[in-house]
């Protein structure tokens, strides 16, 4: 070996050098775009997360202090930020299950043939198309309400008491409408999988002598695995911050008040203190990531359990 | 073990007019190897299907072991099928695909993974129980859907064209495992395909569907030596039979000028009709350039190294026509030579109705 050659690059080093090259090249277009969404998405982001060490009230001004972790520290011994976390918690798991048990339901019944099929499905989502307070009036005073609603107007003709849904079970009448807005969204998903999956692998199913129920359980059910996933997955992220029906509904009423709606109450909605909302908040981001990766991984366990 | 009767059983898919599957007569033997083909829409899947139960039968009847199916939902029938696409159960092992069927019938856990374990063996597919099919090369895939059907031990074995996702060199290799192994399981199979050769080696009997209508069932010897009418006759052998509309040569049936060879019985049942509204049909390696026999031109000389085939173009019936003769390997012949074509070999014929007709 001469000195030349050693010192030459190895081949290894060129290819490594020309992918580096050719990942620069397709990256580069996309700079200004992700500088921009780093401008918009992650500065706020930053600024709250500074914003959660301090001490900083609005009313009356006053200067802000760092106070390192005690806005955290709080939020554990606060009993309201505990039970606002419950109800987080309770409202997000019950109306992201139930709408994927009755999405699936309602993506099983649709993807059949029949007569006026699309029109259905096109019915079916409209609920997802509503605006979440529009869909919280309409459920509050067409749905629930004592005095003009229509579940009450059936629970009278069979002879029951008329309830006011929305005070006496604040948290399930928002359970209600984030199920009945969400269902849809599930049922779309779970459709397409249902529909991506090959009419021959059913019919093999068949042949095997496997009963519908069977085929479902072993077959349809872990192909529909990541789409459950996806479904679950983009529904606790939104469903986590739900806030305007909460807002036109029950106005934060007992056991209503997620933690979107009680950093609202904290800072801009009249407590003024943006330290302890701030750190509130940054929970609620963590809480999210916790559940996009554990709750996953959890589902996919479950999903997965198959023995031959 | 079982045997297989259809019985004038049709199949009219709704919206539609004709049958897809018209009349079908078949008696398939126990531990016979029957082969369904025919062009493609020529109603063989449907045929299969229909055994299968996977597909309404609109008429007639279906037997397996003289019990009448024909309304008996698939998994009824103790059938084990082999899909085109292989329709493995892609979220499940190799293990686990090949278990489905018996973990439905409740067999235990061990018993599964023994049968599993031997049907694995005799495939070769030991190393790969684990995997799942994404994982699996397309002749791999192809023995797991074998490997499905055989651990059940089933009555009936049907495959849908099972190696026609698999390249042309491994198809060759696979279509002699395949018939190896069904000989040795002894089970009953009916096995659909679009490809003549397959048929012909691999079919203990071959039935040939042409618009859903059974156009014959024989031995493949048979269908080569005496095809029952001219549709047979074209799309069995490759290349195929030369089809011409006889030409009169003194009363009897010729190619141009020339008479054909027939034999006397054959001749005299010919003579019932004019010449002029028979087929005669003559196979490649039944011609021969030669120095007497039909004049023509070679146009196109196709080499293959053992053997080769000439085009030679010919007058007939006042046109230009073009007929394909067989001559040995490394011919002298070459593109614009003037050809003679004779006779070598056997000359069928037939009626104005396009059957055959025998002596
Ligand atoms: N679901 C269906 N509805 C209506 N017609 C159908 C249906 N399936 C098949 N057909 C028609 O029935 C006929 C027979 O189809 P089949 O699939 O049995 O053909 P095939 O012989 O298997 O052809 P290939 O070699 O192409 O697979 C075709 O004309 C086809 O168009
Ligand atoms: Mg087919």
């Amino acid at each position: 070996m001469t000195a030349a050659t050693s010192n030459a690059p190895s081949r290894e080093e060129q290819v490594k050098a020309l992918q580096k090259r050719e990942a620069r090249r397709r990256r580069l277009p996309l700079l200004p775009a992700l500088i921009f969404t780093i401008l918009i998405t992650q500065i706020p982001f930053v600024m709250s997360l500074y914003y959660s060490f301090t001490d900083w009230t609005v009313t009356p001004p006053s200067p802000r202090t760092w106070t390192g972790i005690s806005n955290y520290t709080d939020a554990f011994t606060n009993s309201f930020f505990r039970e606002a976390a419950v109800t987080s918690i309770v409202m997000t798991v019950s109306s992201v299950l139930l709408s994927v048990i009755l999405g699936t339901g309602v993506a099983l019944l649709l993807d059949r043939k029949f007569f006026g099929q699309g029109f259905v499905r096109t019915l079916i989502i409209t609920p997802f198309l509503v605006m979440p307070v529009v869909a919280g009036l309409v459920w509050k005073n067409q749905m629930f309400s004592a005095a003009f609603g229509v579940i009450n107007w059936l629970l009278e003709a069979v002879g029951l008491e008329a309830v006011e849904f929305a005070s006496k079970y604040p948290r399930w009448s928002i359970v209600a409408v984030l199920v009945w807005q969400w269902t849809p969204f599930m049922m779309l998903i779970i459709l397409a999988g249902l529909q991506g999956q090959p009419a021959s692998v059913l019919e093999a199913a068949k042949v095997d002598g496997a009963t519908p129920r069977a085929t479902f359980f072993q077959i349809t059910l872990p192909h529909l695995r990541p789409y459950l996933e996806l479904g679950v997955l983009l529904g606790s992220i939104y469903l986590i911050q739900v806030f305007d029906h909460i807002v036109v509904m029950t106005g934060g009423g007992p056991g209503s008040t997620n933690v979107p709606y009680f950093v609202n109450q904290r800072s801009i909605g009249g407590g003024w203190r943006f330290g302890s909302a701030s750190a509130f908040s940054i929970l609620v981001v963590i809480a999210t990531i916790f559940i996009a990766t554990f709750g996953l991984r959890v589902l996919s366990g479950l999903l997965e359990g198959e023995e031959p | 073990m079982a045997e297989v009767k259809f019985d004038a059983a049709s199949r009219i898919y709704p919206g539609t007019e004709e049958p897809a599957v018209n009349k079908l007569n078949l008696d398939i033997g126990d531990g016979e190897l029957l082969v369904l083909v025919g062009p493609s829409g020529s109603g063989k899947s449907t045929a299969l299907r229909m055994l299968a139960g996977l597909e309404f039968v609109n008429d007639g009847s279906i037997f397996i072991n003289d019990k009448d199916v024909t309304l008996a939902p698939p998994q009824d029938r103790d059938i084990a099928m082999v899909f085109q696409n292989y329709a493995l159960y892609p979220q499940m092992t190799v293990a686990s695909n090949m278990a489905f069927a018996l973990k439905q019938q409740g067999v235990s856990k061990e018993d599964r993974m023994a049968r599993v374990k031997e049907a694995a063996k005799i495939l070769d597919l030991e190393p790969f129980l684990d995997r799942k099919p994404k994982n699996l090369s397309g002749g791999q895939r192809q023995r797991v859907a074998m490997g499905r059907a055989i651990v059940r031990e089933p009555q009936v074995f049907l495959m849908d064209e099972p190696l026609s996702n698999l390249d042309a060199k491994l198809r060759v290799q696979t279509r002699t495992e395949l018939a190896d192994l069904q000989a040795r399981l002894g089970v009953t199979t009916v096995y659909v395909t679009h490809d003549q050769v397959e048929a012909m080696t691999m079919g203990h009997r071959v039935a040939v569907l042409n618009f859903g209508v059974l156009q014959q069932v024989d031995a493949p010897r048979t269908l080569y030596s005496a095809p029952a009418n001219k549709f047979v006759a074209g799309f069995i052998g490759s290349p195929a039979m030369n089809l011409l509309a006889a030409s009169d040569v003194g009363g009897r049936a010729g190619i141009g000028g020339v008479q054909v060879p027939l034999s006397d019985a054959v001749a005299a049942a010919a003579g019932a009709h004019p010449a002029r509204e028979l087929t005669v049909g003559v196979r490649p390696e039944h011609l021969q350039l030669g120095s007497e026999g039909i004049p023509g031109e070679a146009i196109v000389v196709e080499e293959l190294g053992s053997e080769s085939f000439v085009h030679v173009r010919i007058d007939h019936l006042g046109e230009s026509t073009t007929i394909v003769v067989r001559d040995e390997g490394e011919t002298d012949v070459r593109r614009g030579d003037n050809v003679s074509v004779g006779f070598n070999g056997p000359v069928h014929l037939f009626g104005p109705d396009d059957q055959r007709i025998s002596g």
